[in-house]
């Protein structure tokens, strides 16, 4: 979740609701009834994104009973126990086939949000996200996984939770070892396994269905040097091979020199997206300011 | 017409994950049993000593019923088979969180799956069952060989219930504490201690509102009584489990874009 922004706890003035079904009409009038696509449209693009917003509800500590709901019901729409704010406004870009892109901001800048809107998890109340070909997203490595199962139990459960085949998985066991350095250990219940072990075999897992779109948060931070390396070349061949990857990380320096194009995220806003050593201009003149911000707060 | 639409959504997304709702049956199998010395042996003796306990206080209450044992054994496994996909398949959508997060799969998944397990469970629970009705020269009966057909209707309703509960538990605690006083009065309503016919009339007329009470005692007739399920409680029993699994579907689909923000 994003963190508190101006505002976080205040009432919003916006009717959520309406706002929401009016977002919805306007957006089945031009694009059918889906928000989030999949599918050909031009060979070149591997992702379109316009004019997303996505709008989070900050929920008080409970996160409402029962009683509260009546309530509410009853007085019809009076009683509201949260806030919203918009994770993000208005993005819109494009991204090529077997690009790298880099996103970067301060916390709570709608990164993640951004990631999870592109995997098709979160619905955004207007716009469309247009993904060409398959998702696949490291947001969470072993997100699927059961620890209480081994590792070979866990590809097979990852595995059909991307909708392959047995056969097709059996395949794949070995290699997925092999990738993660886990033979040793593919009995173990990955319960018992290091975090850099446990992110190891998450990220083989994802590199393994092979998809179209690789969508990367802040997740390879565990593993050490070696590895490190390991996956930055198996993600050069698949930039190679055509695929696009979009990578979420607070490692300026490393995406700076490696990104193709880089967008800066600023409290829900895309305030640049091109150029990577101008995106990180760009962004640490944004914290720069944000923290001057903080400054006159505190005085 | 949506009312179909829905429905032709659910029997879809439950073929594209076929194969998860196996591997996480097997998942769930190998977790309940991982460290025990008796294994599987568990989801047989649980019914069993159920039954036994039950058998020995309910059968001097009442001693007009012929070889109790069998006549409580056959009524518990519908009713334990509702009650274990319910209490699995409630914190099913909350407890997979994780995976909400980051992969668009339908979330009703995970509640089929509880209700896959508790179909593997109530099918290891018919061992001892034949092995109690041999024990005690209880006749078997041919008509045992139709359950599948009764066990539609409760499948059914199960899903539909627990699909229900499950929605609702993302988004109120309250359901927890809710469905736990709901279960045991669900029970005392339910032929699984008594049948029908130890009834009087004019409560039996109730009685038969409550949509698993035709399933209950059916499967029952089938093991016990070697009877053939009547049409008109069948038909309720299937058309309430269609339209509650409907209403459950309509309500999930409202409710489909909130359950990430929960997370």
């Amino acid at each position: 979740m994003n963190s508190a922004q101006d505002g976080f706890f205040e009432e919003d003035i916006i009717d959520l609701e309406s706002s929401k079904k009016d977002a919805r009409n306007a957006l089945k009038q031009v694009a059918g009834d889906s928000s989030h696509s999949v599918g050909k449209e031009t060979d070149k693009i591997a992702i379109d994104v316009k004019n997303v917003t996505v709008r989070y509800r900050a929920y008080a500590e409970r996160p409402g009973s029962l009683k509260e709901h009546i309530l509410r019901f009853l007085h019809k729409g009076k009683v509201r126990y949260y806030s919203s704010f918009d994770a993000l406004s208005n993005v819109s870009f494009q991204v090529e086939k077997g690009k790298f892109i880099g996103i970067i901001g301060s916390n709570g800048a709608g990164k993640s949000t951004l990631l999870k809107t592109l995997s098709g998890v979160i619905r955004p109340i207007v716009g469309e996200v247009f993904c060409n070909g398959s998702v696949d997203s490291l947001i969470k490595l072993g997100a699927g996984f059961d620890r209480e199962l081994n590792a070979i139990e866990n590809i097979y459960l990852y595995g059909s939770l991307h909708k392959i085949s047995r056969d097709d998985i059996k395949e794949r066991v070995s290699k997925i070892l092999d990738f993660s350095e886990l033979h040793e250990f593919a009995y173990t219940p990955v319960k018992y396994y290091s975090s850099g072990m446990y992110a190891r075999l998450g990220f083989a897992c994802a590199i393994d269905m092979n998809p179209d779109i690789l969508l990367v948060d802040e997740v390879l931070a565990v593993g050490d040097e070696r590895f490190r390396i390991k996956c930055s070349k198996v993600m050069n061949e698949l930039l190679d091979s055509g695929k696009t990857i979009v990578m979420v990380s607070h490692n300026i320096a490393t995406l700076e020199r490696r990104a193709d194009t880089i967008g800066v995220l600023s409290k829900g806003k895309l305030l640049y997206y091109g150029d990577p050593s101008e995106a990180v201009k760009i962004y640490r003149d944004d914290l720069r300011y944000e923290t001057s911000l903080d400054g006159n707060r505190l005085s | 017409m949506k009312f179909f639409s829905r429905y032709s959504f659910f029997f879809k997304s439950i073929y594209e994950y076929r194969e998860y709702l196996l591997q996480s049956v097997l998942r769930d199998l190998r977790k309940k049993y991982k460290r025990s010395v008796l294994g599987y042996l568990w989801s047989m003796l649980g019914p069993l000593f159920t039954m036994i306990v039950l058998t020995v206080v309910f059968s001097n209450l009442l001693p007009r019923v012929h070889n109790y044992s069998v006549f409580l054994f056959s009524g518990l496994l519908g009713w334990q088979y509702f009650q274990q996909t319910l209490n699995s398949g409630m914190p099913s959508i909350q407890s997979n969180m994780r995976i909400v997060e980051q992969v668009p799969i339908p979330k009703f998944i995970f509640v089929i799956s509880t209700s896959c397990s508790g179909i593997v469970n109530f099918m290891l629970a018919l061992v001892p069952l034949l092995l109690v009705m041999i024990v005690v020269g209880q006749p078997l009966q041919w008509t045992a060989l139709l359950f599948p057909i009764v066990f539609i209707p409760l499948m059914i309703l199960t899903l539909g219930f627990a699909l229900l509960f499950a929605v609702a538990t993302v988004f109120f605690d309250d359901v927890k504490h809710l469905s736990r006083i709901l279960l045991s009065a669900w029970y005392y309503l339910t032929p699984v201690l008594y049948g029908p016919e130890l009834m009087p009339p004019h409560v039996l007329r109730w009685l038969q509102f409550n949509p698993l009470f035709a399933p209950v005692d059916q499967l029952r007739g089938l093991f016990y009584r070697g009877t053939l399920p009547e049409l008109l409680p069948y038909a309720y029993s299937l058309a309430f489990g269609v339209v509650i699994l409907g209403l459950a579907l309509w309500i999930y689909e409202r409710c489909d874009d909130k359950f990430v923000y929960f997370a």
